[in-house]
């Protein structure tokens, strides 16, 4: 043990094994908190959830749709030019079609921006509405590196999660909204699995790693305050 | 028998700056605390004994002063060691409880256990006779939310003893209760103290209260006034109950 944490001899001295744990616990605990943690705040924890899972969806549509429309623009027949056509999705001239195209991916780029600023806002609240807990761990021993752990973990869990069923849900979305507005006939498989193999990891990486840091940061701030300062703060 | 001390401050000061002006919230606080006393610190509403017991509980750092428990000085240990220190020395008890709201009550008690790597049927163990003792054994799957005031502060008091910690500090544990569970909490305290051997801090307004304690500590704007041993006490408390009767 520390020399400047001398064991102690009194009476009060709880003994055994116990006295050289360290104050801080295994993943495996650790990670049985975390589940626990999100289970107990389901309100909360649904929110982040489905915010998340609908900004996963509304760009993994409107990526999967403009790569099926773009894979079928490509080898077009007369047929499939028509449907084309009339789903207002081809011009004749190249450039007018590039123009249109660069607008939607610009006006998607742009949602999916504002839909993530307001994610990222709901779990900033969600943490700094924590932060007198995380004062309260303090108080019992808990080391700054096991909050930000735990709060690590459970936002994981939360964004990977939500981003993963929210492109899910956005892949078929996409696929139905190709099939009504053009045909169903005209989406081949292997468009149709490259899409999902090209949006996927980014909707869902960019997903946990936007829950994440939106929730790491006010965690780190907060597990380094003083616990008086942690317990003092309102919200 | 030579007393072992178990907290001592030195010349603690503590300052706040509110814009130009700086605020002595403690202005030089010298106190020694003995291990398995009952110490009670009175004083008006801003007098610093929130702060003081900050500076105790290794929850804040003074301004100038040492602070010592059981001979260590607090400002000396890493974070690492200063964590030890909150887990495993010290219990604390607030007056506004602090229990964390979506844990149940074996939870709560428990959860300073998991910190201290305790296994976890040992800690659930350890912490449904601790709910027993504070007179909770019915009511260990319940949330705070789900628990009265005077509960969730026995709750508070369980999770304060998870670790057998040689001290205990409350800041006013009675602030936010009624008169009677205020009395009920502070008999739980002196019954740690006395079955125990836990050293107990705790601050209070409440002139009743005094009766438990074995030394009573008055602060007056950031300043020990007056500290009053049991024998003062009594002979006080007496006078009281003569002048009543
Ligand atoms: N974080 C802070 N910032 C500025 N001033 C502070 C802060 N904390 C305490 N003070 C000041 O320090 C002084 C002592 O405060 P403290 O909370 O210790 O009083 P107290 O004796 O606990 O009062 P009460 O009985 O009302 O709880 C007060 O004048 C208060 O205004
Ligand atoms: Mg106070």
């Amino acid at each position: 043990m520390n020399p400047r944490c001398p064991e102690i001899t009194g009476p009060r001295d709880g003994g055994g094994a116990a006295r050289r744990g360290r104050p801080i616990l295994s993943w495996r605990r650790t990670l049985r908190m975390s589940w626990a943690n999100v289970r107990n705040r389901l309100g909360r924890s649904f929110l982040t959830f489905l915010g998340i899972a609908v900004v996963s969806a509304f760009f993994m549509s409107s990526f999967c749709y403009q790569r099926m429309v773009d894979a079928i623009a490509v080898g077009a027949d007369v047929h499939a030019r028509a449907a084309l056509e009339r789903a207002g999705v081809f011009a004749h001239d190249p450039e007018s079609a590039q123009r249109q195209r660069d607008r939607r991916v610009w006006l998607m780029a742009l949602s999916v921006a504002v839909c993530a600023t307001g994610i990222a806002n709901t779990i900033l609240m969600s943490v700094t509405e924590r932060v007198r807990e995380i004062g309260a761990l303090k108080c019992l021993g808990a080391l700054d590196g096991f909050i930000v752990r735990l709060f690590l973990i459970e936002n994981l869990f939360l964004g990977a999660l939500g981003s993963a069923v929210g492109a899910l849900f956005g892949y078929i979305l996409a696929i139905l909204q190709v099939g009504f507005t053009l045909e169903f006939g005209l989406i081949s498989a292997g468009s149709c699995l490259r899409c999902l193999a090209a949006g996927g990891p980014i909707a869902v990486g960019a997903g946990t790693a936007l829950t994440v840091a939106a929730a790491i940061y006010p965690t780190y701030v907060a597990a380094k305050m003083k616990p008086v300062d942690a317990m003092r703060s309102e919200v | 028998m030579a007393r072992r001390e178990m907290v001592r401050t030195q010349e603690v000061v503590k300052t706040y700056r509110m814009g130009a002006e700086t605020i002595f919230a403690l202005n030089g606080v010298s106190l020694t605390v003995y291990a398995g006393e009952y110490v009670s610190i009175m004083g008006p509403s801003g007098s610093g004994k929130s702060t003081l017991f900050n500076m105790i509980g290794g929850l804040d750092r003074p301004t100038a002063g040492e602070v010592y428990i059981d001979e260590v000085d607090v400002a000396q240990l890493d974070p690492f060691e200063l964590a030890w220190l909150r887990c495993r020395k010290i219990g604390y008890i607030f007056q506004t409880f602090n229990i964390i709201p979506v844990m149940t009550a074996l939870e709560n008690v428990t959860l300073p256990m998991a910190f201290a790597g305790l296994g976890e049927d040992e800690a659930r163990d350890k912490g449904a006779r601790l709910l027993d003792t504070v007179g909770l054994g019915q009511r260990l799957h319940h949330r705070p939310a789900e628990l009265s005031g005077g509960q969730q502060q026995r709750v508070a008091i369980a999770r304060a003893l998870a670790n057998d910690p040689a001290i205990i500090l409350a800041d006013e544990p009675t602030g936010n209760l009624d008169l009677k569970t205020g009395s009920e909490i502070i008999e739980l305290l002196c019954r740690m103290k006395e079955e125990q051997g836990v050293t107990v801090i705790t601050a209070t307004h409440d002139h009743k209260m005094l009766a438990a304690s074995d030394r009573v500590v008055w602060i007056t704007d950031g300043r020990i006034s007056r500290i009053q041993s049991r024998e003062e006490l009594d002979i006080q408390i007496g006078a009281i109950e003569t002048r009543k009767t």
